[in-house]
């Protein structure tokens, strides 16, 4: 009975109290939840996606004189397997071509036998450019040393045997040459590791007809391999799939007894994901679990905003005779009702965002089902530590004396007079500097070994900092209101006007309950502001990256026979163009190294593309480029060249060039200026940088196999224009920015950050709203009876709002300044933490200012909104209000 | 001869409290002249409290009229010319002695200085100037209510209205804090109207109101 009456009376008069507890441990179970699933789900789909990447999985090498039916047959019983391709490789002392008069040969080669449905099973292969596939196939770099092209013949110089001549039927590109032509069964570090620079692809019968006799005479110059798309049925965590595709492989191996050694490029795959799913875990520990601590930080001082008059209802309870137990009993019923209700809301919640925001269901499979069942249970745990304990304490140390109000004036907690602020900062600061200057990798995943592991304790770092700053802006608003008051009488003054002596000494002795109000908003901005900057500099360090990758807005690029600097006019004329440039790119030799050489117009190249200041050593980008100008045969080099030369700015460079009159390679002088680092669509370790029209008056051509495109709108509208223009110009490809960033691979693409701070950042608002109008509002429904007894003293309307908004903007402005600054503090810990992630690393962070208004504009409305609804309680008549407190 | 501070005519008041409505006050009559010294005598429940707030202008009746002739408008009244003494603690928890007996200067016309030169000047007419910096959680029952009657004289208004101010008291201590208040209101032309249950403090006053169940009765 009193169990019923207690229940009516909590829904008829503490709705508001318990309707902000269940919305705190709610926000509590929706971003665990919501973020555990989509992290869950990101981990699945990163090991489909990865697996969905590999062109052949296994790649099992025959060992001389092996049977290969035994091994296909080991290869059965290991695994089962959608697609098994036997694949002949043979080596060629070159191929020989004569084209225009003159006779081109090459060095030694390769040819790949194939079968006709080979490009059936592994259809990522081969890319035809030109011709048909059914027939002999050019690799696209042979075809331009050699001036071959469809119809042709190319002579294969056998070795050991006379040489056979073949007919090209089409022009191929090996966009995986790297793993197609891999040294199975040799450490990376002994192989050579460069795909060959020629390659003939011969129908399987065919390449049988021309290798077998090579075989016979030369049987260390020809391999047969087995290409194996495995049957996809891996476990859902990169590092599992790892682990059970390298045991697959080692069965096999065993199974062959030395007959077979496999090349296992699904292992490699999962194995370089393997780092971005730790990134993934480490990314909801640094950016997720903070706000999950701070809905449960919510959700406890919601809970506490009762606890005066839970300590009431208590005491008049014990006067009347209820045991402890009784009291527990009752307080109970108000811990399920928020915990149930917590969890209720919070799972819709959940299901909401993740399926709006990330794409995810919260009951897909078994782990996400988990990630639910632990974010309800964190929710039911969250209800009953919130509301039950606090009252338990009461109930066993408080006296009905006790119960009487307390304000102010009480003694420090033991956390201010140890100075726990300060030595958490002290421990943020050593443990930050001690991560930031050793270059600490947060995640290791060495290559190969299933171990992994993660510096969980760098996670300290932004911890304390969190905590700390927490602390010390508890303890110094504290300080400022409680000795502060006519400093800050003279600040409310604009909004309380006489009575803001009142009013800042009203917030000044009570201190602890404002300073802990600014100290809740200020996390959760700061919440919000970290993560915000977070995603913010991530994307532009991504866009930084794809527009380095793909050289400008849209880039195109082609062959030296058919440059698309021929159509420069065509293009520099579509619309959405707002600066066409092109650049040409060619290959030189440096000693015997063969490096790329990009030629350009120094003064013009910027305004089809980003001259950034770090791409050259002096960090000058336009006094580089003025001085590569000014010195026609100048070139830049890039630091490893530099430093295996042992080169000196104004050093004379011999190179040595192709000039398109004979084919052959010449000695051209250059003039060492500057170190490049780094160049639009250039490679990341060695190339070269010189102006095009000496490039041309030396080789012979001023054709620019590269043209950049700066778009004034869309660059894939650009991109599709300019595809249209170029027609059929052979070989010409069109990329721009935005599908380049989509595919570089930069580590954390896989884990897909924009799913994960999605939510994160939706959540963050939630919180932000949801700390300032919960704690305003709650507070101010605490001292209804204060404002009633005002408004029975006689106060009006605006002076009673003269409290109210002044508490308002105290507790916005506070938490808003220290929470900002706080958030951009942790991110700028969290970029140098967890600088593997970015590629390039960033030198500033970017300011996401749209989110910052946003977060601003919903702190504001919720605290316009908590203190509207106050004053518009404060509408009934005074003595109605008092009688019902 | 002075001007009427309160009339009423035929006042009514009733609650709706569930689907039965309460008759609080039933058809009162009366005036409150200035430095009348009333009673309003009664048991529980019968209305006392209710015809205060009528009279005081806090609530507002549901039936017949009432006027302050000499006041002016029920939204003039407070916190000036209407002075209302609780029978609960009234002090504002986190604002001292002075800064609660103030507030009703505050709200009203008086700047800061002149506010905090009558709060100490009303404390120390009624003996407590030596706790004004002291918080309400550091006084005892008997100081808060004297404070409370020393924030009600403060604004020196014309008609103060105690809603049984000793009822939390101990009988020496509502004595007291009775004595207190008379003596401040001693030669001034401020209208006292006090609901007591208290048979010693109903016969220090001139006038008898008596109210049973919604109904007044006057007595001179």
């Amino acid at each position: 009975m009193l169990t019923m009456l207690w229940l009516k009376g909590l829904l008829a008069y503490r709705s508001g109290r318990l309707l902000g507890a269940i919305v705190g441990v709610a926000l509590t179970v929706a971003l665990l939840a919501a973020i555990g699933v989509f992290i869950a789900s990101s981990s699945a789909s990163m090991t489909q996606r990865a697996a969905a990447d590999v062109p052949v999985d296994w790649q099992v090498q025959l060992s001389p004189g092996s049977d290969a039916n035994a091994v296909a047959d080991a290869i059965g019983k290991s695994t089962s397997y959608t697609a098994l391709e036997q694949v002949g490789y043979a080596n060629t002392a070159g191929f020989t071509a004569s084209a225009g008069g003159t006779l081109q040969t090459t060095g030694p080669g390769k040819a790949v036998g194939l079968s006709p449905q080979y490009r059936q099973h592994f259809p990522t292969e081969l890319r035809l450019l030109i011709g048909s596939l059914d027939g002999v196939l050019v690799a696209q770099q042979t075809a331009s040393n050699l001036h071959v092209t469809v119809g042709d013949t190319v002579t294969i110089q056998r070795i050991g045997l006379p040489p056979v001549k073949v007919k090209v039927a089409g022009v191929v590109d090996l966009p995986n040459a790297d793993s197609l032509f891999q040294a199975v069964g040799v450490p990376a570090s002994v192989a050579p590791q460069a795909p060959p620079d020629n390659v003939l692809v011969l129908p399987a019968d065919q390449w049988h007809q021309v290798f077998d006799p090579q075989a016979a005479v030369r049987p260390d110059s020809v391999r047969m391999q087995f290409h194996v798309r495995i049957t996809r049925d891996l476990p859902t965590d990169p590092n599992n799939a790892f682990i059970y595709v390298q045991q697959l492989a080692n069965n096999l191996e065993a199974r062959s007894a030395g007959g077979a050694l496999v090349g296992n490029n699904l292992a490699a795959r999962l194995d370089s994901v393997r780092k971005d799913a730790l990134y993934a875990l480490v990314l909801f520990l640094f950016l997720g679990l903070p706000g999950a601590i701070l809905a449960i930080l919510l959700t406890m001082a919601v809970a506490a905003s009762g606890t005066e008059r839970r300590r009431q209802e208590q005491a008049l309870l014990r006067t009347r005779g209820a045991s402890t137990a009784q009291i527990l009993r009752l307080t109970a019923l108000e811990a399920v009702i928020v915990g149930v209700g917590g969890v209720a809301l919070g799972i819709g919640l959940a299901s909401i965002a993740a399926g709006m925001i990330a794409a995810v269901n919260l009951f897909a499979n078994a782990t996400t089902i988990l990630w639910t069942i632990n974010a309800s249970l964190v929710g039911l745990i969250l209800a009953v530590v919130a509301v039950l304990y606090p009252a338990w304490t009461q109930a066993r140390h408080s006296t009905v004396m006790a119960a009487r109000a307390v304000v102010g004036r009480g003694r420090k907690p033991l956390w201010r007079r140890i100075y726990l602020d300060v030595i958490l900062l002290a421990v943020a600061a050593i443990v930050f500097w001690r991560t930031a200057s050793t270059g600490y990798q947060v995640v290791l995943a060495p290559e190969g070994v299933p171990e992994t592991s993660v510096a969980y304790e760098t996670f300290l770092a932004p911890l304390c900092l969190w905590v700390g700053v927490a602390l010390l802006a508890m303890r110094l608003c504290g300080g400022g209101l409680e000795h502060g008051r006519h400093m800050l009488a003279t600040l409310l003054r604009p909004i309380a006007r006489k009575l803001s002596g009142l009013v800042s000494a009203s917030l000044g002795r009570q201190y602890v309950r404002v300073a802990r109000g600014v100290v809740l908003v200020a996390l959760a901005f700061s919440f919000a502001t970290s993560t915000a900057v977070f995603n913010t500099t991530y994307n532009a360090q991504a866009r930084v990256d794809a527009e380095l990758t793909n050289g400008a807005d849209v880039a195109v690029t082609g062959s030296t026979a058919f440059a698309p600097s021929s159509m420069l006019s065509q293009l520099k004329a579509l619309p959405g163009a707002a600066a066409v440039q092109p650049m040409q790119h060619r290959f030189a030799y440096v000693g015997n190294d063969l490096q790329d050489l990009y030629g350009i117009d120094p003064a013009h190249l910027g305004e089809a593309t980003t001259m950034s200041n770090s791409f050259f050593a002096g960090g000058d980008a336009q006094a580089t480029l003025a001085a590569l100008a000014a010195h026609p045969d100048g070139v830049l080099v890039s630091q490893e060249t530099v430093t295996n030369y042992q080169l000196k700015v104004g050093d004379q460079i011999n190179l040595r060039l192709q000039r398109v009159s004979d084919h052959q390679y010449h000695i051209v002088m250059f003039h060492f200026l500057g170190v490049v680092r780094e160049f639009p669509t250039a490679p990341k370790d060695s190339f070269l940088i010189a102006n095009t029209s000496y490039v041309a008056q030396q080789t012979g051509s001023d054709a620019a196999e590269i043209v950049l495109m700066r778009a004034s709108g869309n660059p894939v509208d650009l991109a599709v224009r300019a595809q249209y223009a170029l027609g059929s110009l052979p070989g010409a490809r069109v990329t721009d920015i935005g599908s380049t960033q989509r595919l570089i691979g930069s580590s954390l693409t896989a884990v897909d950050l924009r799913g994960l701070t999605g939510l994160e950042l939706t959540f963050a608002i939630l919180l932000v709203a949801g700390a300032m109008g919960l704690i305003l509002a709650l507070g101010l429904a605490e001292r209804r009876r204060t404002f009633a007894l005002l408004a029975a003293l006689g106060a009006k309307r605006t002076q009673l709002g003269a409290f109210l908004w002044s508490e308002g903007v105290v507790i916005q402005v506070g938490g808003g300044v220290i929470g900002i600054a706080l958030g951009f503090g942790i991110a700028q810990m969290l970029v140098t933490i967890l600088t593997g992630v970015f590629d390039p690393p960033p030198e500033v962070l970017s300011i996401p200012w749209p989110y910052l208004v946003l977060m601003a504009a919903a702190a504001i409305a919720s605290m316009i909104a908590a203190v509207l609804s106050t004053q518009l309680a404060s509408r009934r008549p005074a003595v109605e209000a008092l009688r019902d407190l | 001869m002075s001007e009427m501070l309160v009339r009423m005519d035929n006042i009514g008041r009733t609650y709706s409290r569930g689907k039965t409505p309460v008759m609080a006050v039933v058809s009162a009559t009366c005036t409150v002249m200035p430095g009348d010294r009333i009673a309003l005598a009664g048991p529980s429940g019968s209305g006392k409290s209710t015809l205060l707030h009528l009279l005081g202008g806090l609530d507002r009746p549901t039936s017949g009229s009432v006027s302050w002739p000499a006041l002016g408008a029920r939204e003039t009244l407070r916190p000036a010319k209407v002075g209302l003494v609780f029978q609960m603690p009234s002090l504002l928890a986190p604002l001292t002695v002075v800064e609660n007996v103030e507030i009703p200067l505050l709200l009203g016309q008086d700047s800061t200085e002149k506010a905090r030169a009558a709060a100490l000047d009303a404390l120390d007419r009624i003996g407590l100037r030596s706790i004004a910096e002291k918080l309400p959680e550091e006084l005892s029952g008997g100081q808060a209510q004297r404070v409370a009657v020393a924030r009600a004289l403060a604004s020196q208004p014309k008609l103060l209205l105690a809603d049984e101010p000793t009822g939390q008291l101990d009988h020496p201590t509502g004595q007291h804090l009775f004595d207190v208040l008379l003596a401040s209101l001693e030669g001034t032309e401020t209208a006292l109207i006090v609901a007591t249950h208290d048979r010693a403090v109903a016969e220090r006053m001139n006038t008898l109101w008596h109210m049973q169940h919604g109904i007044l009765e006057v007595h001179a």
